[in-house]
């Protein structure tokens, strides 16, 4: 064995000498004991196996399991992070804020750790979150490892809390959606829920382009928790988009006015208005009382979600005659100079009787319109088949729910013609018989205020006027117009209507209500949909007041006044010049009120 | 000529590293300060959806109204009181 050899060399004799024994140190008889060769091979085997074990377990790490320890190692020192989107904010057409997101934080606690903390620490947090003690014990008392104590809480009282030092405590961010406007807008905006979802109205209609899409990002950060490096996107946040609706936040506030003063005033159960834009078909108004603060809504009760406007349909009464008198006109049946015997005040259709107030003796057809004559209009839809009846109030949208992107609109109920029995028929002339809502009848007064035609409703900014679809000739329009406006005058059933320094038209309705399957006859319906200014046709406002129980209860007595109302401070509000030198209204003594 | 040659390339290198180290370091400041700008414009935006929300609210007609009425005693206008100039018209 060559490693022996030095033990054996000649260079022995000069080697070392062990200093203490006087000896050469290869001399020494220690190295003369020779030891098992196998002793050296066992020591070689053992040192190549560690290294052969090193080498394949790093094999193993770098070859096999690479990408699991990478993403170790990454998530040491990456972090993603959630970027949150916030909800489109929506505006009215001014860009006036009529509802925001804000970040906001929910509270939440690990109870346990919680109660452990002092209980003065305990009640001051029970006093920032605005509960009783007792609630907030209560809610403690959980076997769960994690509580909502609030959510939704501002951030100046998070502010608060977080100097409390309560171990346990955590917060999480989330959105509050801020209603500056509250309940006088709120039937048009409506309102989402705590996890930021639409709940009612344009939240709720266009919830998918309000809401956000949240992203996340990879990043690096430092020992102090300072991001130094970005990995990119793995999402990019989309924020919600911005909403401008058609509503006028002036408008609706004249119109909400207008209307809790009619109800407040005729001790009615509710009332709705609907203020609509004759150019553009934009909904600019709708207001309804009673109403709910969507701010706060611990109190809510259905009676006051109720959006009457649109949801509920009723049976019109007399607006519907103008449609009526409409379709005689355009099939040339009548002219506006045809004269009706509508004496004795009563006709009687298949043993049934239908009623005047009055006995009006003959009346041209302006005049049967002017005094709301059940007879007149009834003896005119005779002139006319059903078929062509019923394809008039098709294409005015009645019996249709309408398409104008706002949740639940009612359809109302038009029987199919072959159905009509003469009776009903003739009850049908004048808005008995058939439902709608009040917005599907605002919108079918488009025909008269516009120059006959139609167009779509709708409750978003419109930037470019719609083309319309033709009903009724101009002409007839204009002769309808010209009856409208008579209604609003001394003589007409609607001469409370009048607004001073405008001419304005429209048309009263007063139906009974259907009480379990009945008409009562105490409980009302007052409408009025009229058209403002008549020279140059602009607004077009509906107005219902439902269940009046004061001394009037017709749509001359309760729906005309607050139409005037509305109308007047609607027109000065939008600064259009006045196209009337009367300034003095006259109102007779005893108004002429329609019959039912 | 062949150690110069060494040396040159050694410099060349670390002046290279040395750039590498300094550009590093001022992409995360420039990096930390385009993180803290982003951060603020958020709060910015935070403010401002704010300030919208409080000019929204002061500015409620209910509001403007009541003030009008009671503080500064105004009344509505009726066209009765109301003289109108038409342009062009003597």
């Amino acid at each position: 064995m060559k490693r022996d050899k030095p033990f054996t060399s000649g260079r022995a004799a000069t080697g070392r000498v062990a200093a203490s024994k006087g000896m050469a140190f290869s001399k020494s008889p220690v190295l003369a004991v020779r030891l098992p060769d196998w002793r050296s091979r066992v020591v070689l085997f053992v040192l190549f196996a560690a290294f052969a074990a090193l080498g394949l377990r790093a094999l193993w790490l770098q070859g096999m399991s690479t990408g699991f320890l990478q993403k170790q190692g990454k998530s040491r020192y990456e972090r993603t992070l959630e970027l949150p989107a916030t909800r489109g904010k929506i505006m009215d057409r001014n860009g006036q804020v009529l509802a925001s997101s804000l970040p906001v934080k929910a509270v939440w606690a690990i109870p346990e750790d919680v109660l452990a903390s002092p209980p003065e620490k305990l009640r001051e947090l029970a006093r920032l979150l605005e509960m009783p003690e007792s609630e907030l014990r209560k809610k403690l008392d959980s076997d769960r490892t994690f509580v909502y104590l609030k959510r939704q809480v501002e951030m100046d009282v998070i502010a608060k809390i977080e100097k409390l030092k309560i171990s346990g405590l955590d917060t999480r961010k989330e959105y509050k959606r801020f209603y500056p406007q509250g309940e006088v807008m709120t039937h048009m905006v409506g309102f989402t829920n705590v996890e930021d979802v639409g709940q009612e109205g344009m939240e709720l209609a266009q919830q998918k382009s309000l809401v956000g899409v949240p992203g996340s990002r990879r990043v690096i950060k430092d020992r102090l928790g300072r991001i130094v490096e970005d990995l990119g996107f793995s999402r990019e946040p989309h924020d919600g988009k911005d909403l401008t609706l058609s509503v006028d936040s002036k408008l609706q506030y004249i119109a909400f006015t207008s209307i809790k003063n009619a109800v407040e005033k005729f001790n009615a159960k509710a009332g709705a208005a609907v203020v609509l834009d004759v150019h553009t078909g934009e909904v600019l108004a709708l207001a309804n009382y009673p109403t709910y603060n969507p701010n706060d809504r611990t109190k809510l009760t259905g009676e006051q979600l109720r959006n009457r406007v649109i949801t509920d349909t009723y049976e019109p009464g007399s607006i519907i005659k103008p449609v009526t008198v409409a379709l005689g006109l355009e099939t040339k049946r009548i002219t506006p100079n045809t004269t009706f015997d509508v004496s004795p005040g009563y006709i009687m259709i298949t043993g049934k009787r239908i009623r005047d107030t009055h006995d009006y003796g003959v009346r041209t057809v302006g005049g049967i319109i002017q005094k709301s004559s059940n007879v007149g209009v009834v003896k005119i839809s005779q002139l006319i088949p059903p078929q062509e009846m019923w394809e008039m109030y098709t294409k005015l949208g009645f019996g249709q729910a309408p398409r104008f992107g706002f949740p639940g609109p009612a359809a109302g109920r038009v029987r199919p013609w072959k159905s009509w029995r003469p009776i009903e028929y003739a009850n049908m002339a004048f808005g008995h018989g058939l439902s709608v809502s009040l917005l599907q009848m605002a919108r079918a007064y488009m025909i008269f205020a516009r120059n006959g035609d139609m167009i779509p409703l709708s409750f978003v900014k419109v930037n470019e006027e719609p083309v319309g679809q033709q009903i009724i000739s101009p002409k007839t329009a204009g002769q309808v117009r010209t009856m409208l406006e008579s209604v609003v005058s001394p003589e007409g059933t609607a001469s409370r209507a009048q607004v001073a320094g405008y001419r304005v038209g429209g048309k009263t309705g007063t139906a009974q209500k259907l009480v379990n399957g009945h008409y009562s006859q105490t409980s009302y319906v007052g409408s009025f949909v009229g058209i403002a200014p008549m020279s140059k046709p602009r607004f077009i406002i509906a107005v219902m007041v439902d269940d009046p129980k004061g001394a009037v209860h017709t749509g001359g007595g309760v729906a005309a006044p607050t139409f005037a109302d509305l109308a007047a401070n609607a027109l000065r509000a939008h600064n259009i010049p006045p196209d009337s030198s009367v300034t003095d209204i006259i109102i007779p003594e005893n108004p002429l009120e329609e019959g039912l | 000529m062949n150690n110069k040659v060494n040396i040159v390339l050694a410099a060349g290198l670390i002046a290279c590293g040395l750039t590498l180290v300094n550009a590093r370091y001022q992409s995360r400041h420039l990096f930390i300060e385009l993180e803290r700008l982003q951060q603020q414009s958020r709060q910015l935006d935070i403010d401002w959806a704010q300030l919208q929300l409080d000019q929204s609210t002061l500015g409620k007609n209910e509001r403007i109204e009541q003030i009008a009425r009671t503080e500064l005693n105004m009344t509505p206008l009726t066209p009765a009181r109301t003289q109108y100039l038409t342009e062009g018209a003597r």
